[in-house]
C-alpha cells in the first residue's frame, strides 16, 4: 500500500531451464512496463528472477542480511546514504554503463549520491494535493487542508514521514526536521486535523477520488496523474506554497551481488531513453530520464502533474534519512496522532 | 512443532531484549528498556482498547455463531451449511475485506441504493470508523466460532432436551439451563479461537477504519516497517502472546474445573 499500488505480486519468474545465466532483481510492485522484462531476457539471453516489495523497509530487512540473492535493488533516495554506509551497495563502474548521459540537471548530481557512484536515478515524483475542481477555495496551500469545511472529505497519506513533511511546511520547517519542539509542533497539528479527516490513504485514495468520496487528497504525483487522467475535467493537483516533499527511486547493485556483469547490462538497459519511456508510460510515473521523457508523447511530457517545472520543483525538499533519535521520536508522536 | 513454534517464539523473545539498530535489525547490548515502554500510559491505552474491541468482536461472534450453529445442527443440509460457513476461506481475506469496502462506501452498493429508494438524502458514513471495524472482524472471525460451537452442539444429545421438556422446561429455559451450560467447552474453545487473532489484527483496522485508529497490531506492524525498531515490536510482541497464553490457561482451568 504505497505509491507503487499493491499487491500486484510477483510477475512471473520465468521458467526453470538452469542453463541461462540468472540475474535477480527485486523491485516495488508495479514499477516497470508489463515488456520491460520480457524484452531483456530475449534479447540478453539472461534468466530473470523478479521479485517485488510493497515498502521500502521490508526490502532493507531483507538486504541487511547480507545474503538475500537479490542483484538489483531500487532503494528509494533517502535509505541510498544509510545502505552506502552499511556497504550493502557495490560501486557502478561508468564504463559498463554507455546509457549514462541521458540525466539533466539534479539527477546528474543528487544530494543522496552527487556522483552516481552507487545508484541510478529510477522515477520520481512529489508530494501534492489532489483536489475536486469547484471546491472553495482550491487547495493551493497544506493550510487548506485544514478547513473545517471540507470536513469528512479530506484524507492524508498513511505513511509517517509524509504526514510530517506536510505539517513541517506549513510550519515553515524543513519536511527532514529532527528538531523536537518542531516535530511536537506538527505532531499537535496532525492531531488537530484528525477530526475533519475521512481516513488515512495511501495508493487507494486514487478511485475514492474519482468516486466523489473524497474531495481533497494529500497524494503522490503517481496517483494524482492517474486519478486526473481518469477524470480529467474534474480533478486537479497543486504542488502547495508552503513547500513539498519530493522523492525518488534508485536503481542500485548489491554488495553481495556476483552477477556485476549482467546487472551492470540490465540497468544500461533500463536507461534506454526507449525503455525508460515505455516503463514511464506503462507506470504513469516521472521518469529523470531526459531523453526518455523527451520521446514520451506531448500530453505527458507536458503533463504539469508529473514535471511541474524547475520554478516549482525549487520549492520542493527531498526526503533525508533520520537519525536513530529522530525516528524512536517521529514514531512515538505518530503514534499519538494515531490513537488521537 | 519445535521448528515453527518454538524458534519463531524464541528468536521474537531474544529480540526484544536487545537494542535497535539504526535502520532495523537489532544490536547488542542487551536490555530491559524495551520493555520499560510499556509502562507508557500511550501503549497501554492502545492495549486496553485492543482488548477492548477484541472483547466486542469475540462477543457479537458467540452471539451470531450461537443461533447459526443450532440451526445448522437440526438442518436437515448440514453439510451444504457447514460448505458455506468455510466458503469465504476460498478467497483471501485482503479480498473480502475490499468487498467490503466497496459495499460500505460513500459511493458503494449500500449508500446507492438507500438514495435511490430515496430512504437518506446524504450517504451513511459507514466505512472509516470503529464500527466497520468491529463488523469487519465479526465477519472474518465468525467462521472460528461456528466451527468449534457445532462441535459441541452437535453432539449433543436429543434426548437431554426432550428430558428437559418432560419436566417442565420452556424451550427457552432448557436452552439457557441445559443446552449452553453442556455447551460451554465449545463456547470457550470459539472465544480462544476468535479473541486472540482480533487482538492481533492489523490489517481490518487500517482498511476498514481508514488507519484512523490505531490497535496494538498496528504499532507492532509499524515498528517493524516505518519505525525500525524491531526490539521494540518484538517486546509488543512477547506481551500479546503473553497475555494470550494467560488468557487461553485461564480458560482450559476454569473448564476443568467445570468438568
Amino acid at each position: 500500500m504505497n505509491r507503487r499500488m499493491f499487491l500486484l505480486g510477483a510477475a512471473g519468474a520465468a521458467a526453470c531451464g538452469k542453463t541461462k545465466p540468472r540475474l535477480n532483481v527485486y523491485n516495488w510492485s508495479d514499477y516497470v512496463a508489463p515488456d520491460t522484462i520480457p524484452n531483456f531476457q530475449r534479447e540478453s539471453g539472461l534468466r530473470i528472477r523478479y521479485g517485488t516489495y510493497e515498502s521500502a523497509p521490508e526490502m532493507l530487512a531483507k538486504v541487511m542480511t547480507g545474503n538475500s540473492g537479490w542483484d538489483v535493488v531500487f532503494p528509494a533516495a533517502e535509505i541510498v546514504p544509510p545502505m552506502i554506509e552499511m556497504g550493502l551497495l557495490q560501486k557502478l563502474d561508468h564504463s559498463r554503463l554507455p546509457h549514462l548521459n541521458v540525466f539533466e540537471g539534479i539527477f546528474r548530481n543528487p544530494p543522496w549520491d552527487p556522483k552516481l557512484e552507487y545508484t541510478i536515478p529510477y522515477m520520481d515524483g512529489a508530494t501534492g494535493i489532489l483536489y475536486r475542481r469547484g471546491i472553495a477555495p482550491e487547495p493551493e496551500a497544506w493550510a487548506d487542508l485544514w478547513d473545517a469545511r471540507l470536513r469528512g472529505k479530506i484524507t492524508m497519506l498513511d505513511d509517517p514521514p509524509e504526514v510530517f513533511a506536510a505539517c513541517l511546511k506549513r510550519l515553515g520547517d524543513s519536511i527532514n526536521s529532527g528538531v523536537p519542539d518542531q516535530l511536537r509542533g506538527a505532531a499537535r497539528l496532525a492531531m488537530a486535523q484528525k477530526p475533519l479527516l475521512r481516513a488515512y490513504l495511501n495508493a487507494e485514495v486514487r478511485d475514492q477520488v474519482i468516486a466523489g468520496d473524497v474531495w481533497a487528497a494529500q497524494a503522490w504525483a503517481v496517483t494524482a496523474g492517474q486519478a486526473i487522467a481518469a477524470a480529467p475535467d474534474r480533478l486537479a493537483y497543486s504542488l502547495p506554497r508552503e513547500g513539498f516533499a519530493r522523492y525518488c527511486d534508485t536503481v542500485a547493485i548489491l554488495r553481495e551481488s556476483r552477477r556485476g556483469d549482467e546487472a551492470h547490462r540490465f540497468i544500461d538497459y533500463l536507461l534506454r531513453p526507449e525503455v525508460g519511456a515505455s516503463i514511464a508510460q506503462a507506470t504513469q510515473t516521472a521518469t529523470p530520464n531526459a531523453a526518455a521523457q523527451r520521446l514520451l508523447p506531448a500530453a505527458m511530457r507536458e503533463n504539469p502533474v508529473l514535471y511541474p517545472g524547475e520554478e516549482v520543483l525549487a520549492r520542493g525538499e527531498w526526503f533525508a534519512a533520520q537519525t536513530a533519535a529522530s525516528q524512536k521520536l517521529r514514531d512515538r508522536l505518530w503514534t499519538e496522532i494515531k490513537s488521537a | 512443532m519445535l521448528v515453527t513454534l518454538a524458534i519463531p517464539s524464541t528468536i521474537v523473545c531474544l529480540y526484544s531484549l536487545l537494542t535497535r539498530g539504526a535502520y532495523g535489525g537489532v544490536e547488542r547490548p542487551w536490555t530491559l528498556e524495551n520493555f520499560k515502554l510499556l509502562g507508557d500510559p500511550l501503549y497501554l491505552m492502545i492495549f486496553f482498547r485492543s482488548l477492548w474491541i477484541a472483547a466486542a468482536a469475540t462477543a457479537l461472534c458467540i452471539g451470531l455463531a450461537f443461533p447459526l450453529v443450532l440451526f445448522i445442527a437440526r438442518s436437515r443440509r448440514k453439510n451444504l451449511c457447514l460448505s458455506l460457513v468455510i466458503l469465504p476461506f476460498w478467497t483471501s481475506f485482503l479480498i473480502r475485506i475490499y468487498a467490503w469496502m466497496f459495499l460500505l462506501r460513500d459511493t458503494g452498493l449500500i449508500n446507492t441504493v438507500l438514495r435511490g429508494a430515496g430512504l437518506i438524502h446524504d450517504p451513511l458514513p459507514l466505512l472509516y470508523n470503529d464500527g466497520a471495524v468491529l463488523l469487519g472482524l465479526v465477519y472474518g472471525f465468525l467462521p472460528f466460532a461456528v466451527l468449534p460451537l457445532y462441535a459441541t452442539v452437535e453432539r449433543l444429545d436429543p434426548a437431554l432436551l426432550e428430558a428437559a421438556a418432560d419436566l417442565g422446561a420452556k424451550p427457552l429455559d432448557a436452552l439457557f439451563r441445559v443446552t449452553i451450560p453442556l455447551c460451554a467447552p465449545g463456547i470457550r474453545a470459539a472465544a480462544i479461537l476468535t479473541f486472540v487473532p482480533c487482538l492481533g489484527t492489523y490489517l481490518t483496522s487500517d482498511l476498514l477504519g481508514g488507519s484512523k485508529t490505531i490497535l496494538i497490531g498496528n504499532v507492532i506492524q509499524n515498528q517493524f516497517t516505518a519505525a525500525r525498531d524491531w526490539p521494540f515490536g518484538a517486546a509488543l510482541s512477547v506481551v500479546l502472546m503473553m497475555l494470550a497464553l494467560v488468557l487461553m490457561f485461564a480458560a482450559r482451568r476454569h473448564g476443568e474445573e467445570l468438568v
